[in-house]
């Protein structure tokens, strides 16, 4: 669609004076504002805007200055445990069903118990592509998977990336005190 | 008021119908949907779960009037014969109520364990009360628990989960003839059983698991396998015995998991043998050769196809250059059209080459079911002791080929190869097996002795590790193509997965030896062209065109059947 004729402003800038054509005036100018927030900047200044991750942590600072509220973070999983310690997940299958990353992988077999009849032989979430949508929380039928507010999770290879059933478990007993997402 | 075609009206439709015909086979024929649990096309009608009754009037023989029918009682369409001009209505306030308290009685002692129960996504109970029952459950007393049973050597019973609808007892009455299922007890303490002791082991058991409308009935070799919305479903062909019963294949993620029999009234109805359902485990075996050998000072090395390839011609070729014979043993597991394209393999390279259909396996005798019945009964359902799906098929294009009679049977063939006689004219055989266990025999590894062999074939063997050279081919899950069955019909199969890693099916094998061939035996000469690829709807139409007694190929072939198209089980709630 062509612009209306209404709506066009010509500009037409006038030509360069000697001075400005050099442009090193306007350069040093420019170099005169970063050098002062190099300066300022240093060592914590005042115009510094870095975090001091790990002692300082966002949850901790104000929302204004940049902090946030860790009460609804989506981060790591969790597979939870019943009251006697054993997983809760029935290997019912909704959550990689709803996963849109498709990251949870799960072999079911029959539950060792009396009272259970499945439960997941195997049960491995690959953090790395995981979106942290939180669907599969939603799916479970049992509350078995969760994730919590923990955000700081590293792995050095991308094994190491995918949480098997252990390690889930782990990390419900590590945050077994705080409230899931 | 009578038409010349009986009608009756459901929902408001006119719907033509032969006579004889219930008023349920009507609705289903025409597509309108129906709830139903304890109806099934090939058993008796009992009625037992009330759920498909429906307001039904009729007119008045005199007047002609329409009058409420059967004093306006709800009437079950599963048992009701449609008559001329009755006016059906399931969707009537009445017939509404009815479904809805079918659907809560049914709920109160179910224990709604749809996440960890195998049949939900495929479950009746399940889709219905989406579509007919209540959101909220006003039961509030214990629901009775009933135990978990072990019917049989496939057979796994949840008997809380059991709607009672009688179709298994009925399948075990009527079907198999041999009655291990019955009820036990009365009201809420109601249950199936087996007779203590005596196990539900026919050779038709797997059949009760697809009947069985709930979770009840599970399959312990599926159990917890997989999510059933997780399978997708390739129509294929009972691939090993000669029967031509028609099967779904559920797969996921290259793994076969099960096997589901696919309706077909002339052939194998709703049913399959237990043997045809468990019998595709070959597939996945440990055995499977996934690259070509070659033989090196005696033992067979590891080779690859283009290689290989060319070893085998060049040795074929030998063989006719110095006054020998070619043999090919086409197994009847392969497909039909592979057995041409082979067939055509060892004729260019001698135009006289000894055809054999290779050994047929038998089990026992063949077996009608129920006991008693006579084969043409449309009821009745045969078991073939033949356990080979293609040797009429494959005998049928060696034929057209090779001129009537030309071809020989599996003893012939060892004649031919020197059996006995230790003299055979034959000095090089392209042996061809796919069979789900080990096929050769002594004889056969004797008379392959001394001579050049190409072994085409799935599994390893003895054979395998005699041959010259061997491919590594493709069972039929991984391949598309037709069988020929004991009564003469020719079905095709579709491929269901990609071939294992390293294997090519036999005809693609074929298709890459024929290029070879046409260039020379060599690759180098091959230049820019490429073998065709293997695709058994091109071969069909080809061999009907080349081959006047192949015209079956292109009028008879039996396809499956298109797929219903699917419905959404839900109708859109406004929220
Ligand atoms: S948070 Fe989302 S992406 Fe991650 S595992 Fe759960 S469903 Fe999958
Ligand atoms: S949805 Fe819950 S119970 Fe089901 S498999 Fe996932 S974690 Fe287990
Ligand atoms: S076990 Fe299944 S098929 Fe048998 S009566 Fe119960 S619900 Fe029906
Ligand atoms: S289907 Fe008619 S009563 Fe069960």
């Amino acid at each position: 669609m062509a612009i209306p004729a209404n709506q066009i402003t010509n500009v037409n800038p006038s030509p360069l004076n000697r001075l400005e054509s050099a442009y090193l005036p306007e350069i040093f100018k420019g170099f005169g504002t970063t050098m002062r927030h190099f300066f300022t900047s240093f060592g914590q200044g005042p115009t510094s805007r870095t975090m001091q991750y790990p002692e300082e942590r966002r949850e901790n600072l104000p929302v204004e200055e940049g902090g946030i509220n860790a009460s609804n973070f989506r981060g790591v999983h969790r597979l939870n445990r019943d009251e006697d310690g054993r997983v809760r997940c029935v290997a019912c299958m909704m959550c990689p069903t709803i996963c849109p990353a498709r990251c949870i992988h799960i072999e079911a077999a029959e539950a060792p118990w009396d009272d259970r009849e499945k439960y997941p032989k195997k049960f491995e979430i690959d953090e790395l592509r995981c979106i942290f949508c939180g669907m599969c929380e939603e799916a479970c039928p049992v509350d078995a998977i969760e994730l919590t507010t923990e955000y700081d999770i590293v792995g050095l290879s991308r094994q190491e990336m995918v949480f098997d059933k252990e390690k889930l478990l782990h990390i419900h007993d590590l945050t077994i005190g705080k409230k899931p997402m | 008021m009578s038409s010349p075609t009986p009608t009756i009206t459901i929902n408001g439709v006119r719907r033509p119908f032969s006579p004889g015909q219930t008023i349920l086979q009507v609705a289903n024929a025409a597509g309108v949907e129906v709830p139903q649990y304890c109806y099934h096309d090939g058993l008796s009608v009992v009625a037992s779960c009330r759920i498909c009754l429906c307001e039904v009037w009729s007119p008045n023989p005199r007047t002609g009037a329409l009058e409420p029918f059967m004093g306006g009682k709800l009437v079950p369409s599963c048992q009701q014969t449609a008559s001329d001009g009755m006016v059906v209505h399931t969707d009537s306030p009445k017939a509404v109520a009815n479904q809805k308290a079918v659907m809560e009685y049914l709920l109160i002692n179910h224990p709604l364990d749809c996440p960890v129960c195998d049949q939900s996504g495929e479950c009746f109970l399940q889709d219905y009360s989406y579509q007919y029952g209540r959101g909220v459950s006003r039961f509030q007393e214990e629901k009775v628990k009933q135990p978990k049973k072990d019917l049989g050597n496939h057979v796994l019973l949840y008997s809380d989960r059991c709607i009672m609808c009688t179709r298994c007892v009925r399948f075990t009455r009527e079907v198999t003839g041999t009655g291990e299922l019955m009820v036990m007890g009365r009201g809420n303490k109601e249950e199936i059983d087996v007779f203590p002791g005596i196990p539900i082991n026919n050779e038709l058991s797997g059949n009760v698991i697809d009947l069985c409308p709930v979770g009840a009935l599970l399959d312990k070799d599926f159990l917890f396998q997989q999510r059933v919305w997780y399978l997708k479903e390739t129509p294929s062909i009972d691939p090993i015995t000669a029967s031509g019963d028609n099967i779904w294949i559920h797969h996921n993620e290259g793994k076969i998991h099960r096997v589901k029999p696919r309706e077909n009234p002339r052939v194998n109805k709703w049913w399959i043998t237990d043997e045809v359902r468990y019998g595709w485990k070959f597939v996945h075996s440990a055995d499977r050769l996934g690259a070509p050998a070659r033989k090196q000072y005696g033992y067979p090395a590891q080779s690859d196809f283009p290689r290989a390839y060319e070893i085998a011609v060049a040795g074929l070729r030998r063989a006719v250059e110095d006054g020998g014979r070619v043999a090919l043993l086409a197994s009847p597991m392969i497909a039909c059209e592979e057995a041409y394209l082979l067939a055509q393999v060892v004729r260019e390279i001698d135009r006289e080459a000894v055809l054999a259909v290779g050994p047929v396996p038998v089990k026992g005798s063949d077996r009608v079911y129920p006991p008693g019945a006579s084969e043409d009964d449309p009821r009745a359902f045969k078991v073939h002791a033949e356990k080979a799906p293609n040797a009429r098929g494959v005998r049928r294009v060696l034929e057209a080929l090779a001129g009537p009679g030309q071809v020989l049977d599996f003893e012939a063939f060892l004649r031919a190869m020197g059996k006995g006689t230790g003299s055979s004219g034959v000095r090089a055989a392209l042996v061809t097996g796919n069979y789900p266990s080990a096929w050769t025999t002594p004889e056969l590894l004797g008379c392959l002795g001394g001579k050049f062999i190409v072994a085409i074939d799935t599994l390893a063997g003895p054979h395998v590790d005699a041959a010259d050279i061997s491919l590594p081919a493709a069972t039929f899950a991984e391949k598309s193509g037709t069988f020929e069955n004991a009564r003469g019909m020719i079905q095709s199969f579709e491929r269901a997965l990609t071939a294992f890693e390293g294997a090519r099916p036999e005809g693609q094998i074929a298709f890459d030896l024929l290029h070879l061939i046409a260039c020379g035996g060599e690759y180098e000469r091959a230049g820019a062209t490429r073998p065709e690829v293997y695709d058994a709807a091109d071969i069909r139409s080809r061999m009907a065109a080349e081959h006047e007694t192949l015209g079956v190929f292109a009028s008879a072939v039996g396809h499956p059947a298109p797929r219903p198209q699917a419905r959404p089980d839900m109708r859109l709630v406004e929220i």
